[in-house]
Formats: C-alpha cells, sequence, structure tokens
C-alpha cells in the first residue's frame, strides 16, 4: 500500500530551515565554555579511591609480610570494577517545591591478591549501590 | 554519575541539527529574535542537565525547546500588557531557505498557513524527527490525534500548494 502523504512529506523534509545565526552560536559557545562539567564524576572517583585503597591494602599486606616471613605474602593480581548500572526513575517533587529525577547507579568492585607460595587468594568483593537525585527544571 | 554521551562533541552536534531544531523554535515563537533566545536557552538547558542522560538525545532537545518557548510566551504575555506589543512577523520573515522550485517555495509559505496545531505536528514530525508517541508526549495529547491532525496537514498543504501553483 502507498503513502499517499509520502510525496508532500518528502517535499517538506527537502525544505532547508534557516540555520541559527551566528550571534546565536557564539552565545551557545560561550555558555558551553563558561559551564565547567561537574557531572560525572562520581564513579571516577569511586573508581580512583577503590584502586587506592587497593593499593595501600596490597602495601600494608606485602609490608606485613617482609616483616614476618612465616605470613602470606599477597600480591595484587586484579582489580575490576563492572561497568555501572544506571537505572533513572520517575520524577518526584522535592519539598522546596522543586523536581528531580532518582537515579539509581550500581556496579561492584573485586579485588583480588594472591600468594604465590601457598597458593592462598584474597579476594575482596564490594557491590556498590548509589541513589542520586538528578534536578529537573520546570515550568 | 555515568556519561552516556561523554564522547560527544556537542558543538559538532549543535553545527549538524541547529538548522532544524531552530525551525521547531521559531513555529513556537513570535519573532526570529525570539526563536534564537528560545533555542539558544533550550541547548544550554539541555547541555547542562540532560545531556548525560543515555538514549537519543533529540527528544530531550525538542521537549525543552518547547518548554522555553512556553516560557517566552508567558513572559511575553505579561510584558505585552504593559508595553501592547503587538509585533508578530510570522507572516513578513521566511522560515526556510529560498527555494527554486515553485512547487517548494508554495509548500514553505503553505507551512505557515496551517492551524497552529496542524502546524506544530507537521515540524515535530519532519523536522524534529519524532513519531506520533512521541509528538503525543510532547503535546499532550493521544498518538492518534497527532496522526489525524498530520493527516489533515497533508491534505491542507496538498490544497494549497495545487491552489498556488494553478495561479
Amino acid at each position: 500500500m502507498t503513502d499517499p502523504d509520502h510525496d508532500i512529506e518528502q517535499a517538506l523534509a527537502s525544505l532547508r530551515p534557516r540555520a541559527p545565526g551566528p550571534a546565536v552560536t557564539a552565545r551557545l559557545a560561550a555558555e558551553l565554555d563558561s559551564s565547567s562539567p561537574r557531572r560525572g564524576v562520581i564513579i571516577a572517583w569511586s573508581a580512583g579511591l577503590s584502586a587506592l585503597a587497593a593499593a595501600l591494602v596490597a602495601a600494608f599486606v606485602f609490608l606485613g609480610g617482609v616483616a614476618e616471613p612465616e605470613a602470606p605474602t599477597y600480591r595484587l593480581v586484579q582489580v575490576e570494577q563492572t561497568r555501572p548500572d544506571v537505572q533513572f526513575f520517575r520524577p518526584v517533587q522535592m519539598e522546596d517545591g522543586s523536581f528531580a529525577r532518582p537515579m539509581r547507579v550500581r556496579w561492584q568492585d573485586t579485588t583480588r591478591w594472591e600468594d604465590a607460595r601457598s597458593n592462598t587468594r584474597l579476594i575482596n568483593y564490594r557491590p556498590n549501590d548509589q541513589l542520586t537525585l538528578l534536578p529537573l527544571e520546570t515550568n | 554519575m555515568h556519561d552516556a554521551h561523554s564522547g560527544q562533541d556537542w558543538r559538532a552536534w549543535f553545527a549538524e541539527h541547529g538548522a532544524r531544531l531552530r525551525l521547531i523554535a521559531r513555529q513556537w515563537a513570535r519573532s526570529e529574535a525570539d526563536a534564537d533566545d528560545v533555542l539558544q536557552e533550550a541547548f544550554v538547558r539541555f547541555w547542562k542537565h540532560q545531556r548525560h542522560l543515555p538514549g537519543n538525545p533529540n527528544a530531550l532537545v525538542v521537549t525543552s525547546i518547547r518548554r522555553s518557548a512556553l516560557d517566552l510566551l508567558r513572559r511575553s504575555d505579561r510584558r505585552a500588557v504593559r508595553e501592547k506589543i503587538v509585533g508578530d512577523d510570522m507572516e513578513t520573515v521566511t522560515w526556510f531557505e529560498p527555494e527554486a522550485d515553485p512547487r517548494l517555495a508554495a509548500l514553505a509559505d503553505s507551512l505557515k498557513l496551517l492551524p497552529a496545531e496542524q502546524r506544530e505536528v507537521v515540524v515535530l514530525k519532519v523536522w524534529g524527527e519524532l513519531t506520533f508517541d512521541e509528538i503525543g508526549e510532547q503535546l499532550s495529547i493521544s498518538p492518534n490525534t497527532a496522526a489525524s491532525r498530520w493527516r489533515y496537514a497533508m491534505e491542507a498543504l496538498r490544497k494549497h500548494i495545487t491552489a498556488r501553483t494553478h495561479d
């Protein structure tokens, strides 16, 4: 079956809307430059902190092993962070009347150490679950 | 927070889509200057608060444009009461680049003659690249109503350009 409106739709699509003026583009560029991106750093921070904590634990364990030759000497072999699972929920109204959209981010950190001599493993598995509110602008 | 579009060059994205987004802003604005203001405000609002969200950013930008346009109309209404502004350059300014093909030129002119409720469906579908479901969400109407307005608009445009090209 053919669509009788198809030719009109195609003709409409071939019209060329006027582009935004250079003033708009310039003002927009200035706005984008002046606003520093602050979001998207939570996970990067947590990943950095996790790695730092793992390194400190590994260093502690390693140094402890030097002082106590009988104790296992664990070596850090793996630090893994899963891809975050992001869920968005329906917007909610805050006490001050503004609206926000709850966002849930879940991921797992796994840090693994091994002692080759005793063939023992130390695994730290930590599930993370963060609920964040994204402010919404309403009119 | 995870940024679903962390690698996106938003200036390049705007450069690619700016013209059709401006048309969407224009059909909800009273003047060319208002359309520019609406587009700028809407895109900055999207960029600050929503660019991290997953999915196609197009629908979010269109929603932002509609909000900004409604905001501006409300502000303009209040200002108009004070200043008796009657300006509306809908009839005098072209929304499109000039067309050599008379049929296309007639079509461009005819679009502005449509009732606003039909015109916004046409603009959102063709240049907003939205489905009838998405248009229904934008305009708080059912998808069937959106589709019905589209059919009426196509019929009206067909009549307009037929009449114009036979003049």
